[in-house]
């Protein structure tokens, strides 16, 4: 059942205002949503002033220069900076994003960070994504066959049956657009989301898999899919411009054209 | 392992169109479904005569229940409409993000004129 309000451990307490760096040029301001599990506190929000001349183009510049320069306790998951490892997925002036290929100049007015919604927080903008990721594996993504190999080279693929999952296979599980779905905010224990589904629709496409129909069965459920309410939220966030909503979409197709 | 909040949600997350034209669809529907009550209510005083019937008509004539229905008739315009982009959706169109997204406008206008025209048939009629 839809909770709307948030628990009493989770509602967020006054924070810490950071006074500007001394000779700053062009100051911004960043809200950072902070949670530390050894205080035994509410989680809170601070306030810090960067230096934007000081400071690199995108959001996670900013979170890597406050903690290097105010605070060395903001804690955030980061790697490749360059949007292809789905590590600083959080939500940024109301919207999810990579905090890497965001840039500070494509936000309006102060930068409001807080971490991907309606997740258990492990730390500050640190998740708890095992629920995420064990409904990735709920789908079986791995290539499912029932006849033999063929002996003398690998199972191909024409161009045309590639282009079909290519986009599909791009997903770097960011959890940026299960985490932007209010029907997974109130259903995350038994809907799957748009993620672990997308991971689903590309190997039900997929031209070598031999386990389609197995794969449709597992989906056909009033919770695991059809919790989907073409919201459209995951579409519109996912940072590789992937749609899930069409995957879903296309899956429910081909549960009804199964049956006639 | 000491008790994790839970991350904000409603209270952080931006409404886009998208996202609102799905809330009102949801709200209208769970309106309507007390609406049909009320029709429920209507066809049972039909059959139960005259007498019932003129009674339920009193009820229905006062200010509030004029508002109540008045706020179905908004209500079946949206939700009718917006099932329409369901069922266009379902056949896997339209789901582009930017198609997505000008389809939340223009079901939104298309039911305000609808609505418009509803009301004008109501006031017009004789």
């Amino acid at each position: 059942m839809a909770e709307f309000r948030l628990p009493a451990n989770s509602r967020i307490a006054k924070g810490i205002t950071h006074p500007a760096p001394p000779g700053a040029r062009a100051l911004r301001e960043v809200r950072i949503y902070r949670f530390n599990p050894d205080s035994g506190e509410n989680p809170r929000v601070d306030t810090f002033s960067l230096d934007t001349a000081s400071c690199g183009p995108m959001v996670l510049d900013a979170l890597i220069q406050l903690k290097a320069t105010v605070d060395s306790s903001i804690t955030f998951r980061r790697s490749c900076r360059e949007g292809i490892c789905g590590s600083c997925a959080m939500n940024i002036n109301g919207v999810n994003r990579l905090a890497c290929t965001t840039a500070l100049q494509e936000l309006s007015g102060d930068i409001r960070i807080y971490p991907l919604p309606h997740m258990p927080v492990v730390k500050d903008l640190v998740p708890d994504l095992t629920n995420f990721y064990a409904q990735y594996a709920a789908v079986k993504p791995w290539l499912q066959t029932r006849t033999p190999a063929p002996p003398d080279r690998e199972r191909l693929q024409s161009k045309e049956e590639q282009e079909r999952i290519d986009r599909p296979a791009a997903c770097i599980l960011c959890a940026c657009c299960s985490t932007s779905c209010p029907s997974y905010w109130w259903n995350s224990d038994r809907f799957l989301g748009p993620a672990a589904l997308l991971a689903a629709y590309r190997w039900i496409i997929d031209s070598r898999d031999e386990a389609t129909g197995e794969r449709l069965d597992e989906l056909e459920d009033p919770f695991r899919l059809y919790r989907c309410h073409t919201i459209m939220n995951c579409t519109d966030v996912c940072p590789k411009d992937l749609n899930p909503a069409r995957a879903i979409a296309e899956i429910k197709k081909m549960l009804v054209e199964r049956q006639v | 392992m000491p008790s994790r909040p839970l991350s904000p949600h409603l209270s952080v997350y931006k409404f886009k169109y998208t996202l609102v034209s799905s809330i009102l669809n949801r709200f209208t529907g769970a309106a309507l479904s007390v609406g049909f009550i009320v029709l429920v209510a209507w066809i049972f005083s039909v059959a139960n005569g005259p007498q019932a019937q003129a009674h339920l008509q009193w009820l229905l004539g006062t200010p509030p229940a004029r508002v109540f229905l008045a706020a179905m008739v908004i209500s079946f315009c949206y939700h009718l409409v917006a099932g329409i982009r369901h069922l266009v959706w379902d056949t896997g169109r339209g789901l582009e993000r930017a198609t997505s997204q000008k389809s939340a406008w223009f079901i939104g206008i298309l039911s305000v004129l609808l609505m418009l025209l509803v009301f004008y048939c109501i006031w017009a009629a004789p």
